[in-house]
């Protein structure tokens, strides 16, 4: 009860005193959460590894990194993401290294409200908090919330349930820029994600794990069939894994929603010379260089090779 | 470690991290440069190239063996390498125990006690 009292001063500091600057989304969640999700959500089975000194990074990652099927321990993931110089872990290093476990990394729109509906939709989300007076940062990770009495439920350090009011959670989270992400396996999306910023952290997974980039690429393309681009990356990892069929099926596709795109029809010149098909590469590059642009001097590259082949 | 040792080891380094993908990637047009944004499109090669020996350099630097910097650093994206190559050292790095959670909340309950009992 005492603590339903001090909740309900908190919003009563938030509405009755004006404080919106302290903690201005949480003041808005109520228009920018949809309202079926304003009910209670605890992700009850996330897994928690209290952290050692300094390594609330390589903790945080672990729980999320289970959540998603990876089984690893804080300890596997030092050597991944901790500096022990800065005694921390960097933000870029926290998305990099789930990548190396095969997984996508992405950084969440600095929304409240985002925060909340990947945890309605089961994800659980690492954020960064300030919790000192000057400089000091702390990874967390969110499980659950309660909208009606605005409490956020996180696995935070030694504490396998943290609560933290919302307005809280915001005043802490606010001074790291509203950073928080999420790691989930290829076959999935998040509930939040932005079609190109969800592409480009697909991306990033090509050159450490370019077969789950390739599944990853695979749901992508799933949701949204039309996106040349993710075409152009499936093939890519395609090619890569020396699948060079199925990279041209992908791209023929490509090229015909996009007969203009250079990269496609470079590309696709070029796997068919991988294959041995110099005459029919040759139509598609010389379309390619016909079209000019940006990508000219690779075109010209790629033509070369394909005639010094005809040549032979 | 002398002048020329250095040099030789940041190139090996650099060289280490860089080669399989040069090889994959032979002409073909990569996916980063279609996702990239225009201005990041026109970086070249080399830029590149030196960034990651020098993101690599500044993890050893700040307690990582070789192998260890070198393998985090190839997990990166281009973008990623860029921003860290320019400000490593001013970036936060989560690390606290949430022992200060306490006294943060003890301040912020003072408050709402304040408020509440006017």
């Amino acid at each position: 009860m005492q603590n339903a009292r001090s909740l309900a001063g908190v919003f009563m500091l938030v509405t009755v005193c004006g404080c919106t600057s302290l903690m201005p989304q949480t003041a808005a969640l109520r228009e920018t959460l949809s309202p079926e999700l304003h009910g209670k959500v605890e992700l009850k089975d996330v897994p928690f590894f209290p952290q050692s000194e300094f390594q609330c990074g390589p903790a945080a990652l672990a729980t999320v990194l289970n959540e998603s099927g990876v089984k690893v321990t804080p300890e596997d993931l030092v050597p991944e993401v901790y500096l022990p110089e800065r005694k921390g872990s960097l933000q870029i290093e926290m998305l990099a290294a789930p990548r190396r476990h095969g997984l996508v990394s992405y950084q969440l729109a600095p929304r409240f409200s985002d925060l909340l509906t990947e945890i309605a939709s089961g994800n659980p989300v690492i954020v960064l908090q300030n919790l000192g007076f000057k400089e000091n940062w702390h990874y967390a990770v969110a499980i659950g919330y309660d909208y009606g009495w605005g409490k956020l439920y996180l696995r935070s350090g030694e504490d396998p349930r943290s609560v933290m009011p919302f307005g809280i959670s915001e005043f802490v989270w606010m001074r790291g820029g509203y950073w928080a992400m999420v790691a989930l396996p290829p076959d999935r999306i998040p509930a939040t994600a932005d079609e190109s910023r969800w592409l480009s952290a697909v991306a990033a997974l090509e050159r450490p794990d370019p077969r789950a980039a390739r599944t990853a690429y695979q749901t992508f393309l799933k949701r949204w069939p039309e996106n040349v681009n993710a075409a152009i990356g499936l093939a890519n990892t395609h090619h890569a894994l020396g699948e060079l069929r199925e990279a041209e099926a992908v791209l023929r596709r490509a090229a015909q929603i996009a007969p203009d795109s250079v990269i496609v029809l470079n590309n696709l010149a070029q796997t068919l010379a991988d294959e041995g098909r110099d005459a029919e590469a040759m139509q598609f590059i010389d379309r390619a260089a016909a079209l000019g642009g940006p990508f000219a001097s690779a075109v010209e590259e790629t033509r070369k090779a394909i005639r010094a082949g005809l040549k032979r | 470690m002398n002048a020329w040792a250095k040099i030789i080891s940041r190139l090996l380094i650099a060289l280490m991290i860089w080669t399989p993908y040069q090889i994959a990637t032979a002409s073909m047009i990569g996916t980063d440069q279609v996702v990239a944004s225009t201005s990041q499109a026109d970086r070249t090669t080399v830029l590149n190239f030196l960034s990651r020996s020098d993101v690599a350099n500044k993890l050893q630097s700040l307690g990582l063996d070789p192998t260890t910097a070198n393998d985090r650093v190839a997990a990166m994206t281009d973008q990623e390498v860029q921003s860290l190559a320019g400000r490593i050292n001013s970036m936060p790095a989560g690390g606290l125990s949430d022992g200060a959670t306490v006294l943060l909340i003890i301040v912020i309950a003072a408050a709402v006690w304040w408020f509440w009992q006017r």
